[in-house]
């Protein structure tokens, strides 16, 4: 994926590139840049950012991400029921079915399953949102390192990477969650980080070595321009279109992965609401009253889709090739 | 409850979390053996087999199908002389027991008195480090085997024990006490075969741990790698003179989660499992019929206070507050689907000494809870630990929930893989919070609800997880140990039993019960007082 988005890059940076010696006495902003070459911004990302606006797949998983998010920053606008207050619970009304009064049912503690199903998106999305942040900026930052520098660093990071990628990713994270009793949102994010960087790392490092051998880095480096500005201002915007392709369709992975590791018991802990949590305490009696695992199940599936929709939908509008 | 022929108890000191805790997972090969055997469900052994080592529920099944005990016990929980032919006292101090003639080790030799005496001192001796040593501290001349840490003992005999012959031993113990003949049922209490000893350094040999010789019902057919054997397969032992089953092969299948375990039995792949995963329950009755059963158990589920790691919980109103906020009765009906019982005592109903309603505090009044909680100025948040398995954690939530709302106190939940795990941080003080715990007795008599857990003594060598030490309550206990009859004895306990309820250093919770169950390939399947099952009543379908 990294190889065929690259190409893309070149071709859009590459007119900037011839367009900005003239403006070197300036600050040089990409948009002055951008501006110069031509009346209609035609970059990359404003290319790709028409070209989302009018996809289906695109609309229908922002507005479902959309929907979730506002559920997670704001989830008293949803149900008036605090479920994190354990006088809402009342053991004598579990697993009741579905009903005007609690939409979804009861769980096995007599917990209203809809008002902790809403509340377990926040946890949820926090954990990817978080992951994916730790994994760009981690990964991506010594992807451009290694990638740019190549030598030396580049074999070292190259092969603590591959230590990683040795490592199963569930495994690995048993292990690490295994070091903290009480597992939490920022042991979970810790976790995943840990273990998904180097892929991030990989795809940073081959975007960037692709790219600073083009015409308009050769160009800048003949201008005079540090290592610093060329790898900032040429190469790093070059290179990131893959890492973001992969990171969005990434965020649903972990998301996912972290309702894996509160369903094994060493990821968010009770009273924390999360829906691989609520999965794992419904599962036992599944047989008698299915609602609570299937709602946090819906939630998860759809949560995970929609962001890996998007990213399909990211990369169709960066890569050329699809189009 | 009932027994057969002679009841049986026996038992385990288990902390009944591991004994529940084992479930597992399982192998769904290595049938090839056992597709004849009968096969029943067992968590994985704590340690290898040796009588005075082997102090949790899981081993000691595959030891009770192994050797043979003195007593059993019946429907009525009285003591019936298995292997032992006669067992007398005068005055509840010095104990003559002899066996009965025909009994042979799986080797062939004989059993002789001697090799109770032999297995005895060893489980005595603290330098051969075994679990149940502490049953022995009432035979005299046990702290000759005990000077302490550090200390080697000066001898390798309590003097109060001694063959009198081939078939006769004598037990002296230090003080009178007058259930000793009821405790010769549990585990510690099985001899030992020449054979089991190594010659140089006189210890029992891993061989024998491996693959134990008993005088049982069956012979083990390999030795048991613990860790990476998935099953133990026995056969019937033909010299063994007493009843015998109606099938020839035993296993015993390893797993680590009940549920895996029911699954296996519904499809008929597993024969017998003893306690069924509490989701199970609501629906097993209707789906087994007559190979579901439902039984009165003798073990409690608690929840102690680490008193002696922390000083958080030193204030009884405290403790009184967080017992009042548990709605025991919904938790058992709820979670528990009626399988267990609301306790209201520190003693078990199938026992004599039991009050109905003794635990005041075991009344659920969340109001009186809560007051009684700010009175106190009780901590802000509490932790509850607990091992998630087997079922346990469901109601482990519900507490927390009750004391969440209740008490209006932030309750954190804390995971613990295995039970033992939060023995050993207990040990080492290293976890503070609240834990949950469960005891099954060793042996039918109430003071086994009360020494082992409770008493200042079994601090150091028994389960005593709390800390909880009370000159009071052990002098009370020596008390009724040295009354020369039962009904005085319980007097004495329930005065214990009244301190106990006092100072709640653990809160009763409720009370098992048996819900286990067998496949169609097995018939007449009992399980006795000390949740083993009693093999010679088994028959296999075919």
């Amino acid at each position: 994926m990294s190889d065929t988005a690259a190409p893309r890059a070149r071709h859009a940076k590459h007119a900037k590139s011839f367009s900005r010696p003239p403006s070197k006495p300036r600050s040089g902003s990409s948009r002055g840049g951008r501006t110069a070459g031509g009346a209609k911004p035609a970059s990359l990302w404003s290319d790709a950012w028409q070209d989302l606006r009018r996809r289906p797949l695109f609309i229908a998983s922002a507005v479902l991400i959309g929907v979730i998010l506002l559920m997670a920053v704001a989830p008293g606008l949803f149900t008036s029921v605090d479920p994190y207050d354990a006088s809402t619970c009342r053991l004598g009304d579990a697993r009741q079915a579905p009903s005007a009064l609690h939409w979804f049912g009861t769980d096995n503690q007599g917990c209203d399953t809809y008002a902790r199903t809403v509340y377990g998106a926040s946890n949820s999305l926090l954990v990817g949102l978080c992951t994916t942040v730790a994994t760009v900026a981690v990964g991506g930052l010594l992807g451009l390192v290694a990638g740019f520098r190549g030598g030396l660093p580049d074999a070292l990071l190259s092969r603590v990477t591959e230590v990683f990628f040795a490592i199963p990713s569930v495994l690995g994270a048993l292990l690490i969650l295994a070091v903290f009793r009480a597992g939490t949102v920022w042991t979970v994010t810790l976790a995943l980080a840990v273990l998904a960087w180097p892929m991030t790392f990989r795809i940073m490092r081959a975007a960037v070595i692709t790219a600073k051998s083009q015409d308009y880095v050769i160009a800048a480096r003949a201008l005079g321009a540090s290592n610093r500005r060329i790898m900032f201002r040429h190469v790093l915007p070059n290179s990131m279109a893959s890492v973001i392709v992969v990171a969005t369709i990434n965020l649903g992975v972990f998301i996912a992965a972290e309702a894996g590791l509160s369903f094994l018991g060493v990821g968010i802990q009770s009273p924390e609401i999360s829906w691989g949590l609520m999965i794992a305490d419904a599962r036992p009696r599944f047989l008698e009253a299915a609602s609570p695992l299937l709602f946090p199940a819906a939630f998860l599936s759809v949560t995970v889709l929609a962001f890996i929709m998007l990213g399909d939908a990211v990369r169709d509008a960066l890569d050329p090739k699809l189009r | 409850m009932r027994v057969i022929k002679g009841a049986k108890l026996v038992a385990g000191t288990t902390l009944l979390a591991l004994a529940l805790a084992a479930c597992g997972n399982a192998t769904s090969t290595g049938e090839a053996s056992g597709a004849e055997a009968v096969r029943m469900k067992i968590g994985e052994p704590q340690k290898l087999f040796s009588p005075g080592d082997t102090v949790e529920s899981e081993g000691a099944e595959v030891m009770a199908a192994v050797f043979a005990p003195l007593v059993k016990y019946n429907d009525d929980k009285e003591v019936v002389n298995h292997v032992a032919d006669s067992i007398k006292t005068s005055d509840n101090k010095v104990w003559t027991i002899k066996i009965k003639e025909g009994y042979k080790w799986h080797n062939g030799e004989p059993l002789i008195a001697q090799n109770y005496v032999d297995a005895w001192n060893y489980a005595a001796n603290q330098e051969n480090a075994q679990s149940a040593n502490y049953f022995f501290g009432r035979v005299q001349g046990y702290a000759d085997l005990n000077p302490g840490e550090g200390k080697t003992p000066s001898t390798k005999e309590m003097s109060g024990l001694k063959a009198v012959d081939e078939t006769t031993f004598r037990v002296t113990l230090s003080q009178p006490f007058s259930q000793f003949g009821t405790m010769l049922g549990y585990t510690a209490f099985y001899p030992l075969p020449k054979a089991a000893f190594d010659e140089g350094t006189g210890k029992i040999t891993d061989a024998y741990m491996k693959k134990p010789i008993g005088q049982g019902l069956f012979k083990m057919d390999a030795p048991y790698n613990k860790g990476t054997d998935q099953t133990i397969n026995l056969s019937l032992f033909k010299d063994f003179p007493g009843d015998k089953p109606k099938f020839e092969k035993l296993q015993f299948k390893v797993y680590t989660s009940a549920e895996t375990a029911w699954n296996d039995l519904q499809a008929g792949s597993v024969d017998i499992q003893e306690q069924l995963p509490p989701a199970a329950i609501s629906t097993a009755k209707a789906e087994l019929g007559e190979r579901y059963i439902d039984q009165a158990d003798a073990a409690i589920g608690y929840i102690g206070f680490p008193t002696i790691a922390s000083r958080a919980y030193d204030d009884i109103r405290l403790r009184r507050a967080i017992s009042m906020a548990i709605d025991r009765k919904t938790i058992t009906e709820t979670v528990f689907s009626g399988t267990r019982a609301p306790a209201d005592d520190f003693l078990n109903p199938l026992l004599d000494g039991y009050r109905p309603g003794a635990c005041k505090a075991c009344v659920y009044d969340p109001d009186a809870a809560r007051k009684l909680y700010a009175e106190a100025n009780g901590p802000k948040t509490l932790e509850l630990g607990s091992n998630m398995d087997n079922g346990h954690k469901e109601w482990i939530e519900a507490v927390a929930n009750n004391l969440r709302s209740n008490l209006g106190i932030t309750v954190n939940v804390t995971p613990f893989e295995k039970f033992q795990q939060i023995l050993d941080e207990l040990d080492a003080k290293k976890y503070t919070g609240m834990f949950r715990s469960g005891w099954l007795i060793d042996y039918p008599s109430p003071e086994n609800y009360l020494t082992p857990v409770f008493s200042t003594g079994a601090i150091k060598d028994g389960s005593n997880y709390t800390g909880y030490s009370n000159p009071e309550f052990d002098e009370l206990l020596v008390k009724g140990d040295t009354a020369a009859t039962m009904e005085e004895s319980l007097k004495y306990y329930q005065k214990a039993d009244d301190l106990l309820l006092r100072d709640l250093p653990m809160i009763p919770i409720f009370y098992y019960r048996m819900n286990a169950a067998f496949s169609e390939n097995v018939r007449g399947v009992k399980i006795n007082l000390l949740n083993q099952v009693e093999w010679a009543q088994v028959e296999k379908v075919v």
